[in-house]
């Protein structure tokens, strides 16, 4: 029931992506376009099909890939702080593909992701060594993390410094979070390297749920604690850098979904990661929604609305937390 | 000779050699010789416009901001009780730049004497909300809740920055190097007008360090040897503002100095902040200026500071979370 409920918000705000713009396309006509009905005014349909579609399509993606990344995280770490964004998984992948972007200029397409992905996996997994002094903590993968992602992002500055300026321009552009380059040839890329995860998660739902539980109690009832770890860590790792390739860094979906989520559906993964899905995606869309109509024709990125949402929304759970 | 005496004057020692190495380094070629003339015997000559108006101010600028850093660092570790305090990582620095980058945007504000009261309160808005965040309800600011919430503050008000320099490419281009924490290209006349902000903060936190030494050892017992720990905590804040914000006006938002400096002064003095803070603050301008100088003279690439020392800083904190199962929660 209540993920039926999410689905329909999904979609409202999905039409709601499609309709509102410049050139506003009344919901009626949005319908018609998508499904291809007759006397719909061409520009409507161009508008909506062309323009609009594919970044809307971008936004449900990304959305949903950062807040299934965040469920992983916060599973793994057992802290519901975490997200892929504070804890330097992004960052990492956002250095890689700085790097690139700054140092080559041009680089086709398919790169992007593995760029990506490569500098996120390494992230995570140079986040969990430096972590790891018999055993780890949640506390412990946090702070290390938000020192290495102070290194990564003391990397991207040097870069930026010293780079090209229209290329580092170009890369400030796309690294503050923005769906205005999304193009329909981008989005195999983004589906290809965040649904195997996605789904690979869904399937280990159960798997999830004992590893939050702790390593004692995972390992009591049979689990290959280090192994699902590991892959659990690959999938984040997947699923950021499809995210970051597709969108640039956009913070706090991957912090924010997860728990409103849980706050519906409880804490049982198997529900959890679609409704957290949904939930991601439904933020993302609205946070580009503001992004492009708060100062028209401006078109803000929308990594920075999300961005103003998410420090509120942390102090939230901070409050929450209190009790602690 | 005490110890703290022995680390203070090797100390200065370092710096003025520091400052040698750096005076005499440069894109301009100028030999050591005629360095020390134009210092010792200012003149008209070319060597002397260079060692007058782009190398001196730059040392300047980094002793300055180094030297506030360290201060404010070591400051809010004893006030917080927290080994990973920190001007940059609380996120007063952020907002210090934050504010700075609204007043030259949309105020068109170019006058540092007016810029440096937007850098304090920029600051001090900065600290109260993370402080106010981290220690809301009954488990206090414990290290992790306040580093998360400066994490969250600064990113929060780093997209705010990044979006007026998204909007804005004069300002950009204005600040693109200061946002980085960059030195080059610092002017005597802009700084001088924060140059007496800066010493009165670093008096008055040197005149002060009983009192946080006191502070330091938490509230209960400071009440019961006879201090005022609200007041003297409200006192500290004040002081921090005043280090943070001149730092950050001078030199942009360096992180970093104030974690690792006093750190390493605790690690080989040990004692309380009569100690700990003159040290940190000699430290905290002498690893600046070094952050300054060593890529600019060994690598020759004129790196920012501020990324040298994140570079060098951030394996630091790394280090320390790493033992956090020691640290004071």
């Amino acid at each position: 029931m209540r993920l039926a409920l999410l689905c329909a918000l999904v979609v409202l705000a999905f039409v709601a992506a499609l309709a509102l713009g410049d050139q506003p396309v009344p919901p009626g006509e949005v319908l018609g376009a998508l499904f291809g009905a007759e006397g719909v005014p061409a520009p409507s349909r161009i508008i909506v099909t062309e323009l609009r579609l594919p970044r809307a399509v971008t936004a449900l993606l990304v959305g949903a890939a950062l807040a299934i990344a965040g469920t992983i995280a916060q599973a793994v770490m057992r802290n519901a702080l975490a997200d892929p964004g504070i804890v330097g998984v992004n960052a990492g992948a956002a250095l890689a593909a700085m790097v690139v972007i700054v140092q080559v200029g041009s680089l086709p397409e398919t790169a992007l992701p593995w760029l990506t992905f490569g500098g996120a996996l390494a992230m995570a997994v140079l986040i969990y060594a430096f972590a790891w002094r018999q055993g780890t903590t949640g506390t412990r993968i946090i702070l290390v993390g938000i020192g290495l992602s102070a290194l990564a992002g003391a990397g991207a500055s040097a870069i930026s410094v010293f780079g090209e300026p229209a290329y580092v321009q170009r890369a400030m552009v796309w690294l503050a979070g923005s769906l205005q380059d999304s193009r329909w040839e981008k989005l195999p890329h983004l589906l290809g390297w965040s649904l195997p995860p996605a789904l690979l998660a869904w399937a280990a739902a159960r798997e999830l749920d004992l590893i939050a539980l702790g390593d004692d109690v995972a390992r009591a009832r049979g689990q290959p604690v280090n192994l699902a770890r590991a892959l659990a860590i690959l999938a984040c790792a997947m699923l950021s850098g499809a995210a970051v390739a597709a969108a640039g860094l956009v913070a706090f979906v991957g912090l924010a979904a997860p728990h409103i989520a849980r706050a519906l559906t409880g804490p049982r993964h198997a529900r959890l990661i679609p409704a957290a899905a949904l939930v991601g995606a439904a933020l993302l869309l609205t946070a580009d929604i503001a992004a492009r109509r708060t100062a028209p024709p401006l078109q803000l990125p929308v990594g920075l609305v999300t961005a103003l949402l998410g420090a509120p929304f942390f102090a939230f759970l901070l409050w929450k937390r209190r009790n602690d | 000779m005490t110890r703290t005496a022995a680390y203070s004057l090797g100390l200065v020692l370092l710096i003025l050699l520091v400052a040698l190495w750096s005076l005499a380094t440069g894109a301009a070629g100028l030999s050591l010789a005629e360095a020390a003339r134009a210092l010792l015997a200012p003149g008209e000559g070319r060597a002397d416009a260079i060692l007058w108006q782009v190398r001196l101010p730059r040392v300047v600028a980094a002793l300055t901001a180094g030297a506030a850093l360290g201060a404010a660092g070591a400051i809010m570790q004893a006030v917080t009780g927290n080994p990973l305090a920190e001007p940059g990582l609380l996120g007063v620095n952020a907002g210090a730049a934050f504010v700075v980058v609204v007043a030259l945007s949309a105020f068109g504000v170019t006058a540092s004497g007016a810029l440096i009261w937007c850098a304090f309160g920029g600051a001090g808005a900065a600290a109260v909300l993370v402080y106010a965040m981290a220690s809301a309800g009954r488990g206090g600011a414990t290290p992790i809740r306040l580093v998360l919430a400066g994490v969250i503050v600064a990113t929060f008000l780093g997209a705010l920055t990044t979006a007026i320099l998204l909007i804005d490419s004069q300002t950009l281009d204005a600040v693109r190097f200061w946002t980085a924490g960059s030195l080059k290209g610092r002017q005597l006349a802009q700084m001088l007008p924060v140059l007496p902000y800066a010493a009165i903060s670093l008096a008055a936190a040197l005149v002060f360090a009983r009192q946080f030494t006191t502070l330091s050892l938490g509230g209960d017992v400071a009440r019961s040897i006879g201090q005022n720990p609200a007041l003297w905590r409200a006192i500290a804040a004040c002081c921090v503002v005043g280090l943070a914000g001149s730092a950050v006006s001078i030199a942009g938002p360096l992180g970093f100095v104030g974690l690792v400096v006093p750190h390493m002064v605790r690690l080989t003095l040990g004692g309380g902040y009569g100690r700990i803070l003159p040290l940190s603050i000699l430290g905290g301008a002498a690893l600046t200026l070094l952050a300054d100088t060593a890529p600019r003279a060994l690598l020759s690439v004129d790196m920012p500071a501020g990324i040298t020392l994140a570079l060098i800083g951030a394996p630091f904190f790394i280090s320390l979370a790493r033992s956090h199962g020691a640290v004071r929660r």
